[in-house]
């Protein structure tokens, strides 16, 4: 029998969690958080055009994500999308 | 730390156990027993074994001695080669790398890391022929030892922390020692500010681009091949303007370069201003671009270069007999990061 050590070590800062999602739309404003990658303002606004229509959810102005995909959205950009959304799109496209 | 207790000790389990806890790179991989980690760990006499040396995105694991220590010890690597593996990782921790960036995105962008001074020949690192090939166990378990850190430590495993869409075989090893000796301009970490006996920079980009030039006998010739090698619309940096280049030059094109008179920073210089495409080539062939303010005012049928500042091509000299070089593009939102190595 042999001993090994774990090659993972632990984890400095937990990972972040998606916030829990409103559980009813209607009246509620959806915004789009574009990073910027082709065709990922298309696909997301179509999304939240969708969800509007389905939900009677309003869909708010897209805010360009100022430092494109490559880098995280700094605490002072999330907290406008904060202010100005109550269910936030975003994600990416290639 | 925890441990694993494997009933069966033969190298056959150890890769099984790897393979289905999805941990290790798919090649054999040496037990990290606790007698091999302790021997590893001596090489840090002193130092903190415990002490967080990065903490490393997407996981954010913490990365300690120790658990550098378990990864070179899977790797292969010698006890002596630790200072620059923890260098490595410290200098991977600094914000300007943006490793998340570097770890997640499709981009096949790989760590090269560039061993310079006294410790690529006391440690046994390979700077000559075939560098950035097979045959050297340091360069080989060093740079593997990265990858394993960034695999098991950072999370940087294919589909859940790197969404490489092809990946790239720098992501298995890639480790250089700096030809210092072939050098006409001294070692590369002196002209990134760092004065100490020996060092280490991370890069993280592409695998090596070759250029070759058997002819010229004055540097221009050869530099407009590495400017070619450079002016690509299909690199990453085509549409980032803060991507750095560096040029890994063969000690005899160094050598032709410099009996002109060029300094290090004339080549970067000339690289600039060759490597370049119009503007309008730019423009349609990238609907965002992450330009320079300034860039975007340059009207379509002028040249742009390749990247916003000759401080941004980096020069050093790596490999052996022969006319081959090679320029390695970065990711684009990286900065490289050369450190002193720690003792």
């Amino acid at each position: 029998m042999i001993r090994i050590l774990s090659p993972e070590g632990d984890v400095g800062t937990p990972p972040a969690e998606l916030a829990p999602a409103p559980t009813v739309l209607t009246g509620r404003r959806i915004v789009v958080l574009d990073n910027g990658k082709p065709n990922a303002r298309l696909v997301m606004e179509h999304v939240a055009r969708r969800l509007a229509e389905r939900t009677g959810a309003v869909v708010g102005t897209t805010v360009a994500k100022r430092g494109g995909a490559a880098t995280p959205s700094d605490d002072d950009e999330l907290a406008a999308v904060r202010a100005s959304a109550d269910l936030v799109l975003t994600g990416s496209a290639d | 730390m925890a441990f694993l207790d494997l009933f069966d000790d033969s190298p056959e389990a150890l890769y099984e156990l790897f393979e289905a806890r999805g941990w290790g790179d798919g090649l054999p991989l040496v037990a990290p027993t606790e007698d091999r980690v302790a021997a590893m760990l001596g090489a840090c006499a002193g130092r903190d074994p415990d002490e967080v040396v990065a903490v490393l995105a997407p996981r954010f694991g913490k990365a300690t001695r120790r658990s550098i220590a378990v990864n070179a010890v899977l790797a292969g690597c010698r006890p002596e080669w630790m200072p620059v593996l923890v260098t490595a990782i410290r200098a991977l921790g600094v914000p300007r790398v943006n490793l998340r960036g570097v770890n997640a995105t499709t981009h096949p962008v790989s760590v090269l890391t560039i061993v310079h001074g006294r410790a690529v020949d006391d440690l046994g690192f390979n700077s000559g022929l075939g560098v950035f090939g097979p045959g050297n166990r340091a360069n080989a378990t060093v740079g593997r030892a990265v990858r394993l850190v960034l695999l098991h430590v950072a999370g940087a495993s294919p589909g859940t922390g790197d969404a490489s869409t092809q990946g790239q075989p720098s992501k298995y090893t890639y480790c250089v020692g700096e030809n210092v000796a072939a050098s006409p301009w001294g070692g590369y970490h002196r002209s990134a500010g760092v004065d100490a006996e020996s060092a280490v920079t991370v890069h993280c980009g592409e695998n090596p681009h070759n250029f070759h030039d058997m002819e010229s006998d004055e540097p221009a010739g050869i530099l407009e091949k590495a400017a070619s090698a450079m002016a690509s619309l299909g690199m990453n940096n085509a549409c980032i303007s803060e991507g750095e280049f560096f040029v890994a030059l063969c000690p005899e094109h160094a050598a032709t370069i410099a009996a002109a008179g060029w300094s290090r920073a004339d080549v970067s210089a000339y690289l600039y201003e060759r490597a370049r495409l119009p503007a309008s080539a730019f423009r349609e062939a990238f609907a965002n671009r992450r330009w320079r303010p300034w860039m975007h005012s340059v009207p379509d049928d002028h040249l742009l270069p390749m990247t916003d500042s000759p401080d941004n091509v980096k020069v050093f000299v790596a490999g052996g007999a022969g006319k081959h070089s090679c320029v390695i593009p970065s990711w684009g939102v990286t900065t490289s990061v050369t450190l002193a190595l720690e003792p």
